[in-house]
């Protein structure tokens, strides 16, 4: 179903003085130019710019939408060249039709060129990221898409498509067509691989679990000028994964390169400096057991009737980790302590993420296992206990 | 002087004015003449009046926004003879109420004088006066009624300069025409204010005493597009024709009424019913505004939320009347060439002339704020007589990152609620909104990052003093 917008041009002078004195002139001026801005999440701004053939006096001009999804209340013409003496008098709408007549008065016959601005919807972006990571797993090739989706009901020939960031690109894009185009390519991008144990979400002794315990495993990038990005925001999106490979040689012909998906994850909007973390897939090849090895109450405190409604605690725990690769890996260990509590011991440095989160950030040797495992040691205290302390904020 | 049934004068009125659907209708005769006919044939079908049509002199709308409710005062010259005339007056397809209606005489009024005012039995949507009049001759009379189905609204076009420091607003109101009559060279006046009704207007107007089941907007007949659209042309060629048709733009006059605004569109406007006609109000260039953005988490969580705030005064060139509550649309000029950034849309309040207000234009990913609790206490504990804890005090030390990734300068406006005996230790500035609320005003340039940091102190049970 072919829908178009239709902008007709009407003229009447105003010494005419018959009622049927409604000259129909040139109709249908041509766009001159298309814009598309789609800056704003809500809502997508196009700009269409068109010649008019005025008549000296009043014109009606007759711009019509069937089948668009604009929104009516938001159609607005402005005039480029001379704003204050070529007029927009009055707008009317007809029952029952997308459509609308302008009365522009002009001081003289002319051509003027007019925006003319709405809000559409059906017209939406995504963006789209595909990252090739080396071999080793340190750098990332980085490919940032824009795909966009026209439901509108127009086709909008040689649109300028902005996106508030970058280069605007210059598309034909028809009703009911998806279009996607690269908008950034960026090589040798470095990267993080991390692994990320969380003492909430994943069993302490894999002993008792009937699978291998799977860890999540994600690639960090950085929104910043040492990565080669930091220039704007990174929007949210579908990133997918994927890994370099060497393909086996066939007859007569050397290696050659392949790829291979690792996996994929929604990306968080990421301002500049910031890190996108994208968990794509779990490594079974770290072991985690996490054990309290101390449990105690102190400095008790009952009431009259000898119950407890105050104590401290003194918790002792111990994490052993083996890592069965043939390389090192980036480990995070995250750990919840709710309430009010002071650490008195910790076998390594912790950065406290809030009040309640802590994380040991730790690089795991390579087959780093049996009596090379990494241990680390925590004690806590947690003070005036009275057993409804908060956990989170 | 010709005579013939009402059912001959809609005929002919249909015919004289070809019109899709018919309207009211103003039929004069003269009281003795209707008595003599009224002998000769059976009662059912007694009303016979001698026809006269005088066009409408003047029409004048007074459209209200907060309800539904229009006064129509229309103008006629209507030639009475010495003695009692009879006025018929029928609105047939129309949303107007029958107990509004009145008349009144412009013209020697001492010397005309409604005796009463009947609606016939059988007969829908119509009323007969009977008037006395001590002079025979043209007189001017006004007649004025409430209808429903028309209404008007404001909206404004927020167009801020590409620092966001000044804008230019521009406001247009609206009337819809969906009343089932075509007002034609109608004078259009709005009324910005409240005012109150006891009965709505739409019910006044079903309920005719004989029609009352069916709902007035059913009976309206939808007119086909087309023929509205050639109507919509001739009422332009009309007004061309009247040479009425300005090559600029029409004034609109405000004045303050009472507890009302009057804003009086310029000339006169044609709209056909099903139509609606959007003319501008008012523009003003350089409109100082204040970009920021606020952080709420009762209110919005953890978006951060973009507003204009601006002064409805004449030091920003306005504050020439009161602005209707309506729909804005905020663009920001984002290139040299002028193409525009959608900022957002909103809803105003209606704002009083020097009054401030904000235009809540919605989230803006581009300014974050991530608040944290970074550390929590209990101390201070105080014990009752039977030993249980009847009093603490907690200390939270909160962080809040701050990030402007734009390319101008914003200002952030982060509220936070405390409740119960609370202190604030900060090295920001902030102001205590009230007794549970403070506000930091953060300004923030482009591209610039801060954190903030308080630590927040709240007494518990009996360690509360106030």
């Amino acid at each position: 179903m072919k829908k178009t917008l239709a902008l007709c041009l009407f003229a009447v002078l105003t010494a005419m003085n018959s009622a049927h004195a409604r000259v129909k002139l040139v109709a249908l001026p041509e766009r001159a130019r298309v814009v598309v801005s789609l800056t704003n999440p809500d809502a997508t701004l196009v700009e269409e710019e068109r010649i008019l053939t005025l008549q000296k006096g009043v014109n009606h001009v007759d711009f019509a939408w069937a089948g668009v999804n604009i929104d009516a209340t938001s159609i607005q013409p402005r005039m480029m060249a001379d704003a204050d003496k070529v007029l927009v008098l009055n707008t009317s709408y007809p029952p029952n039709e997308n459509a609308l007549v302008w009365e522009i008065a002009s001081p003289d016959a002319r051509e003027e060129r007019v925006r003319i601005s709405y809000l559409i919807s059906g017209l939406n972006r995504e963006v789209v990221y595909k990252a090739v990571a080396d071999g080793t797993e340190t750098a990332l090739t980085l490919r940032n898409y824009l795909r966009l989706r026209n439901q509108s009901g127009e086709d909008l020939t040689d649109a300028e498509l902005n996106i508030g960031y970058g280069a605007s690109f210059k598309k034909t894009i028809a009703h009911e067509e998806t279009l996607e185009m690269q908008s950034e390519k960026i090589e040798a991008l470095p990267m993080k691989k991390v692994l990320t144990w969380d003492a909430a979400n994943l069993p302490w002794d894999p002993e008792y679990e009937k699978k291998t315990v799977g860890i999540p495993m994600s690639y960090v990038i950085k929104n910043d000028k040492a990565s080669k990005l930091g220039e704007h925001t990174l929007q949210p999106g579908k990133a997918r994964i994927f890994i370099r490979t060497k393909e086996q040689a066939e007859e007569g012909k050397p290696a050659g390169e392949g790829v291979a998906f690792t996996g994929e994850d929604w990306a968080q909007l990421t301002p500049v400096d910031r890190e996108m973390k994208l968990f794509i897939g779990e490594s079974r090849d770290v072991k985690v057991v996490q054990r309290k090895m101390k449990d105690e109450k102190q400095n008790i405190r009952r009431n009259n009737a000898n119950n407890p409604v105050l104590w401290d605690t003194d918790e002792q725990f111990k994490i052993e980790i083996e890592n069965f690769k043939k390389t090192a890996v980036n480990f995070v260990i995250v750990e919840h302590i709710p309430g009010y509590w002071k650490m008195a011991q910790t076998s390594v440095p912790f950065e406290k993420k809030d009040a309640f989160t802590i994380e040991y950030h730790l690089t795991l040797p390579a087959e780093s296992t049996g009596a090379k495992k990494t241990t680390v040691t925590f004690n806590v205290n947690h003070l005036n206990v009275q057993g409804n302390e908060p956990a989170a904020f | 002087m010709k005579t013939d049934t009402t059912a001959d004068h809609f005929q002919k009125r249909r015919v004289q004015t070809a019109r899709p659907f018919s309207h009211w209708k103003l039929v004069i005769g003269h009281f003795a003449a209707v008595m003599c006919i009224a002998m000769l044939i059976p009662p059912a079908h007694a009303r016979i009046n001698v026809t006269t049509l005088p066009g409408r002199d003047s029409t004048q709308l007074t459209i209200y926004n907060s309800v539904d409710l229009t006064m129509v005062r229309e103008t006629r010259k209507l030639t009475f003879r010495k003695g009692v005339n009879r006025l018929e007056f029928s609105w047939a397809n129309t949303l107007i109420d029958p107990t509004s209606v009145e008349f009144r005489a412009v013209t020697q009024p001492d010397k005309v004088e409604v005796l009463d005012a009947s609606f016939p039995p059988r007969v829908t949507n119509t009323l007969e006066w009977r008037i006395a009049s001590e002079v025979a001759g043209e007189i001017e009379v006004e007649i004025r009624y409430f209808t429903s189905g028309i209404s008007w609204s404001a909206d404004y076009v927020a167009e801020a300069a590409k620092n966001e420091k000044t804008m230019g607003l521009a406001g247009s109101v609206r009337v819809n025409n969906n009343s089932g009559e075509d007002y034609e060279n109608a004078q259009i006046r709005l009324i910005v204010g409240t005012v109150r009704l006891v009965e709505k207007i739409a019910e006044l107007a079903r309920r005719d005493g004989k029609d009352g089941d069916k709902p007035m907007t059913e009976q309206l007949a939808a007119p086909a597009k087309s023929a509205l659209r050639g109507q919509m042309a001739a009422g332009f060629g009309g007004a061309v024709a009247n040479g009425e048709a300005l090559a600029r733009k029409k004034e609109v006059v405000k004045e303050s009424l009472s507890e009302y605004f009057l804003y009086t569109v310029e000339g006169r406007d044609t709209i056909p019913t099903g139509w609606s006609k959007r003319l501008p109000s008012f523009a003003a260039a350089d409109v100082p505004v204040t970009s920021y953005y606020k952080f709420e988490k009762e209110r919005w969580g953890d978006r951060v939320v973009r507003f204009y705030k601006f002064k409805n005064d004449k030091p920003s060139h306005l504050g020439n009347e009161p602005l209707p509550d309506g729909n804005v649309k905020a663009f920001r000029v984002a290139t040299e060439d002028k193409l525009y950034a959608f900022v957002g849309r909103t809803n105003v309040k209606y704002i009083p002339v020097n009054e401030e207000v904000e235009m809540e234009l919605g989230n803006d990913p581009e300014v974050r704020v991530e608040a944290k609790l970074m550390a929590w206490e209990k101390t201070n504990l105080h014990f009752n007589k039977d030993g249980n804890i009847d009093g603490w005090t907690t200390k939270e030390t909160w962080q809040f990152e701050v990030q402007n990734s734009k390319e101008i300068d914003a200002t952030l406006d982060i509220r936070r609620n405390f409740a119960g005996d609370w202190t604030l230790a900060t090295g920001e500035k902030f102001e205590k909104v009230d007794a549970r609320k403070v506000k930091f005003a953060v300004p923030l340039k482009a591209h610039e990052k801060k954190v903030l940091t308080y630590e927040l102190t709240t007494r518990h049970g009996t360690n509360a003093t106030r």
